[in-house]
């Protein structure tokens, strides 16, 4: 396909946003049609770019020398794009029924769609400075998603957010720097790009900097100690904790990481150095840190929030083995994390839609109520731990095995904060669980009168998703294929 | 055996498994007699379907893949064979048991459609070909038992569900860190007997896989209840309903005990553990078990967590004899999970029997109960005295051989007090359980009473059981020539 459809990928959810903004619409319903519609249509356009893909380079617009605005799609690229436009017009149909109770849709849909053109443009940059650039906006696009219901607590979150992120992107503003000063190019390239001339003695420099530059980007994907942003952004809408917070946002943050990890500073360059025991060692705490916070926390979306900061880290750890298996594990958990705890956001957020309950303790006895929300919701702790047979299992599998191949002996103990976050997952998972099902005697049944499982609209994402759960899980062969590929730069 | 036959292999783990589902699902019987013939049927014919499997030749099967190094793959060997013998046998008797039982019970569906899941997964376990096909079993093990414990829905059974729960996960997490090591460093992770690895490739890697046993017994060695992991069991059986705290104590733990002779006998090898540092420590840990598991039954006021106790301490007895890689001793083991699960169920079942009929959970409570209920009491007494060992029953056979085998092993210390601590321990069980029967039958000159009517369907199992454990004793060699064809491709 001609590249230029890469631009227009990136442009028609700002301009459909912007429509359903501005426009006078008379009803709800039509411009709930036609934002629907033009998102379904950019996904297809986007699937449609990942099994054609255009094989130049598109420059937008070129600074000097080496700068440029530039769109390439490559394998990596292929992976986070094919998974964002995958989800996106299951999490808009889901935020419409959600909405319904909020004030200033059109407004929140704006920003919802542009965020869409954002993160694909992140998934699309050819170089780092564009990724740099959109990774930027994405930071701006999504701040009002966040502050979205103006109370005290959603601005203070708001505010936070933007001070961690930009903060954040300072520090990777200086690798980028560093990138383009000791790089050959400022492409992103499979195995890295420094000029081992230009580095000369500077090695330890340079390692360093890619340190700074991980915790950078890293803020983004909640690495320990910069995480505090995203459980507090929880007090966003639902579809915005879900989509943006469990998937694309944070994830952008990880593929920002994956990108300067293995496409620009290069794996042989960082592997064995100190460099890699420090983010490795970060990266381990993290995962034990976020799930030990999320069996303290009692608020559902928190406690999600704190298990997605744990698993993000899954997926940094992938990262950071530096191996082309640690790749595959990477991108796996990056795939099935986001089905898995999109999921699971969802079963929260039709909870709190239907019956206003937001704390772990009052959710006793649900489960008869809202029998497919909470099946939906069992299936996705489930795999959330690890049990095989669902896809958590496989992505768990494919970072441990890349693990003990690597050789590293720092990664088996990462290997042992996987299993302890497994153990952890299951106790804050499966306690909601047993809770819903099995609530204790003295439990009066009148006080669920009324509720109900949530109309089709929040259904049917949801039994998607559940089925990819199960369908990935006892049959994951070619998607784990391509990943190998893709790490093995045959893609 | 024709290739196209082999789909029969899965028939019996899979009717259980949608008839329990369905059960689930459907929630309410109109009359309870309908209930009560769908579950006889459906037992009914997953026993026929067992039969028919045990009956015909060796059968392999991969049903599918999880990814292209995970095939999920069943096979029907002799070891198997038995465990899937002894599952049906107890599961049929424990589920007419229940027909009566369960009348006091609430939600007697629910109960119904988790013991038949439980069912097909244990077929299943017993059925895995390999390594990840058993852990996957093994996981869902957990879970499709976790509701008969949380049956009753008391606070107490909630906190007991939680703890089961935590230890099991905490346990499989523990081996499936020695799993992830075995899978990569393996050529297959089919079961073979003796063992896959090379003798050269083990020494060379020996630091390794001694850790990675270790963690395989600890990991396994929780759901055998093996100090110091054993503290869930007691609290999880005891709080199940009667008929479920039998089949829990008597053939769940005996889960961990396969897991652990797949992986010790039928991956890594005996050879490679004797005389090794773990041997050692699994032997202690194991003779430890045994005694304080004894002593304290033997202080316990409560009837089934004394049973519960006794379990703790006869599963170790199945380990010891693992623990010393020794022939006999090996044949002792399988022996008395035979011996272990008869015995066991036949004494949870009357302890069900009495509490439904008296209500009366204390031992001292129980004087005269042998006045009230004299076919209970002596099938009681009977299970005793195999779980002591007296001659002529199945436990005084087990304990032989696991005797002979620890005398024969030439292992320093131990190979003497091994069978010290057994015969210690056999006191303390006579110990515990005989008062029980000197007291319900000798109540005293002035006790009167009239005796309780004991309805069918819970006395013919206890006969069938109790029949059993002495025709084990008397004719041992039935079970024996079984257990010689596993020995003698094991050791």
């Amino acid at each position: 396909m001609n590249a230029i459809c890469l631009l227009l990928v990136v442009l028609i959810p700002p301009l459909a946003g912007a429509v359903v903004a501005l426009a006078p619409w008379r009803r709800r319903t039509h411009w709930m049609i036609f934002l629907e519609f033009a998102v379904v249509v950019n996904s297809v356009l986007v699937w449609l770019l990942l099994f054609n893909r255009p094989a130049d380079t598109l420059t937008l617009i070129h600074f000097t020398g080496e700068l440029s605005i530039a769109f390439r799609l490559d394998g990596l690229g292929t992976v986070f794009a094919g998974l964002v436009s995958f989800l996106w017009p299951f999490a808009t149909l889901y935020a419409f029924e959600y909405m319904t109770k909020e004030k200033h849709e059109r407004v929140f849909f704006f920003f919802y769609t542009l965020t869409y053109g954002v993160t694909l443009a992140i998934a699309l940059s050819d170089n780092i400075l564009t990724m740099y650039c959109f990774y930027e906006m994405l930071t701006l696009a999504t701040v009002p998603l966040v502050m979205h219901t103006l109370s005290r607590e959603a601005v203070l979150a708001s505010r936070k957010y933007l001070y961690y992120s930009i903060g954040g992107a300072a520090f990777a503003f200086i690798g980028m720097i560093f990138i383009i000063t000791y790089g050959d190019t400022t492409e992103f390239l499979l195995g890295g790009v420094l000029n081992m001339v230009k580095v000369g003695e500077n090695r330890n420099v340079l390692q360093f900097i890619y340190f700074l530059t991980f915790l950078g980007f890293g803020v983004k994907a909640a690495v320990c100690p910069f995480n505090s942003w995203l459980p507090q952004a929880g007090v966003a809408p639902t579809p915005v904790t879900a989509l943006l917070h469990a998937v694309a946002v944070v994830k952008s943050g990880a593929f920002a990481i994956l990108r300067v990890t293995y496409y620009s500073f290069g794996t042989d360059f960082l592997r064995g150095s100190f460099a890699q025991s420090a983010v490795m060692a970060i990266v381990m705490f993290t995962i034990v840190y976020g799930c030990s916070m999320a069996v303290k926390e009692t608020h559902l979306k928190r406690r999600l929030a704190f298990s997605t900061i744990s698993n993000l880290s899954y997926i940094l750890f992938g990262a950071v083995l530096m191996t082309p298996l640690g790749l595959v594990g990477a991108l796996s958990h990056m795939v099935f994390h986001a089905l898995m705890k999109i999921c699971s956001f969802f079963c929260a957020g039709a909870i709190i839609h239907q019956t206003e309950r937001i704390y772990v303790h009052q959710l006793d006895g649900l489960a008869k109520k809202m029998p497919k929300i909470f099946g939906i919701f069992t299936v996705s702790a489930l795999a959330l731990m690890g049990v095989p047979g669902l896809c958590g299992f496989i992505s768990k599998f494919n970072l441990a095995s890349a693990a003990i191949e690597s050789g590293n002996l720092l990664s088996y103990f990462g290997i042992g904060c996987l299993l302890i976050s497994a153990l952890l997952t299951a106790i804050y998972m499966l306690s909601i669980v047993v809770r819903a099902y099995f609530p204790a005697e003295g439990f009066r049944e009148e006080t669920l009168e009324g509720i109900t499982d949530p109309n089709w609209m929040m259904l049917v994402p949801l039994i998607v998703f559940v089925i990819l759960i199960v369908g990935f899980g006892v049959f994951s062969a070619p998607l784990v294929t391509l990943f190998k590929d893709i790490a093995g730069g045959l893609f | 055996m024709e290739e196209k036959m082999n789909f029969i292999l899965l028939v019996p783990i899979l009717f259980p498994v949608i008839a329990g589902v369905f059960l689930v699902w459907k929630r309410e019987f109109r009359k309870r007699r309908n209930l009560l013939w769908f579950v006889g049927t459906a037992l009914l014919i997953t026993g026929t379907f067992v039969a028919v499997n045990l009956m015909g030749g060796e059968r392999r099967l991969t049903a599918f893949y999880l990814t292209k190094e995970l095939p999920v793959f069943f096979k029907l060997d002799a070891l198997g064979r038995l465990f899937a013998l002894l599952v049906t046998l107890v599961w049929i008797l424990a589920g007419f048991f229940s027909f009566e039982y369960m009348k006091k019970e609430k939600r007697e569906t629910r109960y119904y459609g988790f013991y038949l899941i439980t069912f097909g997964v244990l077929l299943g376990l017993d059925f895995s070909g390999n390594l990840i096909t058993m852990y996957l079993f093994y996981e869902f093990m957990t879970l499709a038992s976790l509701p008969l414990v949380l049956h009753s829905q008391t606070r107490e059974a909630l906190m007991a569900g939680l703890k089961y729960l935590f230890y099991s996960f905490c346990g499989a997490y523990l081996a499936l860190f020695g799993i992830y090591f075995l899978i990569r460093m393996g050529n297959t992770i089919e079961f073979t007997p003796g063992g896959v690895f090379e003798s050269g490739f083990l020494a060379e890697h020996e630091t390794l896989f001694l850790v990675i046993t270790m963690l395989l017994i600890f990991g396994f060695g929780v759901k055998a209840g093996m100090f110091p992991m054993h503290a869930w069991l007691t609290a999880a059986h005891p709080v199940a309903p009667g008929p479920a705290s039998g089949v829990l104590s008597g053939i769940i733990v005996k889960g961990g005990v396969l897991a652990l002779i797949r992986v010790l006998y039928y991956l890594i090898g005996p050879g490679f553990l004797s005389g090794t540092r773990v041997q050692k420590i699994w032997i202690i840990l194991t003779l430890i078990t045994i005694f304080m598991g004894s002593m304290l039954a033997f202080r316990e006021p409560v009837l089934k967590k004394r049973l519960a106790y006794s379990t703790v301490s006869q599963v170790s007895y199945i380990l010891f004899g693992l623990a010393v890689c020794e022939r006999s001793a090996f044949e002792g083991a399988l022996l008395h999970v035979v011996a272990h699960a008869l015995i066991k169920v036949c004494l949870f079942l009357c302890a069900g029997a009495i509490i439904y009929r008296t209500g009366c959970k204390r031992v001292e409570e129980l004087v005269g109960i042998g006045k009230k209920m004299p076919v209970t009491l002596w099938c009681y007494t009977i299970a005793s005295l195999g779980l002591i060992g007296i001659p002529p029953t199945s436990g005084f056979v087990s304990k032989w051989y696991l005797g002979m085998g620890a005398l024969d092993s030439e292992i320093p210390i131990f190979s003497w007090l091994g069978p010290m601590i057994l015969i210690i321990s056999a006191l303390l069980t006579a110990g515990y359980l005989l008062p029980v029967t000197m007291k319900g039958f000798f109540p005293g000159e002035e006790f009167v009473c009239k005796r309780e009517k004991e309805p069918y369907l819970m006395t013919a199992p206890l006969i069938i059981l109790a029949a059993l454990t002495l025709f084990i004793g008397i004719f041992p060699e039935t079970v024996l020539t079984v257990i010689r064809t596993i020995s003698g491709v094991c050791i």
